[in-house]
């Protein structure tokens, strides 16, 4: 039975985009035929977080308004067997497509894949109505910012509202440093506003900047904590127990004068 | 009183994620109940007016806010009285 996730914020720049191509490739590293969908029409880029933009023929919208078949738009991502992009229009906007046309496109790539993960827009909009359309599940990525927890928890209640099932959270962004400082909100603080469970934690990490340089995502990195954290997503996803290892630095008396006094390092992740 | 307290025990400002957090709950119950600023106010005068037809308030210590539960947002509301001034029917 094919389950459609979708991705989704509120808040811009939060990491849907990376985390639709992570969980998309962690899913089929672990044998799955997955279909990612970039519903941000207009302004596509799931394409080139994974390295797929120079091979795009035709899009989501054409697919929709019958300019082609469903199999001649979708990309074949050569690096992992069962991979598959279908991109969205660059010269269109969100109303070319409707809830109803998302519905039964995705109805369409439940019958040949295991998995649809579709990358959200930001907004609260048409493009987020029609990307929940079709879904089984949502995930929220938030940051610990207030901006992006504000808007996490809009978005949670809209999901809900569309009779999809409790959502689970991605805390993206964190850093540890800054946490055992008391300069940000730790994993207890998002989770005891939000109200909602958590699937995962990404330390703030310069991989997700040099893998979308690459356009090859951190998951496919055995070496990248970025990936790791990509990896226990996947297999939450799955439906396995994996424990969530702890961030968090030391933060007795001792370390914290050695820090002041520079001879400790800050670790921001593990 | 208490920030003479404070001081004498050398308390510490909040961090900033203890600020974060505190504005984040007092947000999303105002964002959640989809009540305008003007709509609060016109209800916590209207409570008051019916609150004074049996009681003598004291406007100046009157506090009433929406505040988390468990299980969903409640509305609280501290309201000294003065003296009751209904009669006893």
């Amino acid at each position: 039975m094919a389950e459609c996730i979708v991705i989704t914020s509120g808040k811009g720049g939060v990491g849907k985009t990376t985390t639709s191509a992570n969980l998309g490739a962690g899913l089929a590293l672990m044998g799955k035929k997955v279909a990612v969908v970039d519903a941000d029409i207009g302004l596509r880029n799931l394409d080139v977080i994974l390295g797929l933009e120079n091979r795009i023929v035709y899009d989501l919208v054409n697919v929709i308004e019958g300019e082609c078949r469903l199999k001649q738009a979708l990309i074949r991502d050569k690096r992992v067997e069962g991979l598959f992009l279908l991109p969205a229009a660059q010269t269109r906007d969100k109303n070319a497509v409707s809830p109803d046309d998302m519905r039964r496109l995705v109805a369409d790539l439940k019958e040949d894949h295991d998995y649809v993960i579709i990358d959200c827009p930001a907004g609260i909009e048409q493009g987020f109505k029609n990307s929940i359309a079709g879904a089984d599940r949502a995930i929220i990525v938030t940051t610990p910012e207030v901006s992006a927890i504000r808007d996490a928890d809009r978005i949670i209640g809209m999901v809900e509202a569309h009779d999809l099932p409790e959502p689970d959270l991605i805390i993206n962004r964190y850093r540890a440093g800054m946490v055992s400082r008391g300069d940000m909100m730790n994993r207890e603080d998002i989770l005891e506003i939000l109200a909602i469970p958590l699937i995962g934690m990404i330390p703030d990490h310069e991989d997700v900047i040099i893998s979308a340089n690459r356009g090859t995502p951190a998951v496919y990195d055995e070496r990248s904590v970025v990936g790791a954290a990509y990896r226990r997503i996947t297999n939450r996803v799955l439906g396995e127990e994996i424990p969530f290892p702890s961030f968090d630095v030391d933060a007795n008396l001792w370390t914290t004068v050695k820090r002041w006094m520079g001879l400790a390092p800050v670790r921001e992740a593990v | 009183m208490l920030e003479l307290v404070n001081k004498l025990f050398g308390a510490r400002q909040t961090t900033s994620k203890e600020d974060a957090k505190q504005r984040m709950k007092v947000l999303l119950i105002h964002d959640r109940v989809n009540l305008t600023p003007a709509q609060m106010e016109l209800m916590k005068a209207e409570l008051l007016d019916v609150i004074a037809r049996y009681c003598e308030v004291d406007p100046e210590g009157v506090d009433i806010r929406l505040n988390r539960r468990d299980n969903g947002i409640s509305l609280d509301s501290t309201v000294p009285v003065k003296r009751v001034t209904a009669k006893a029917s």
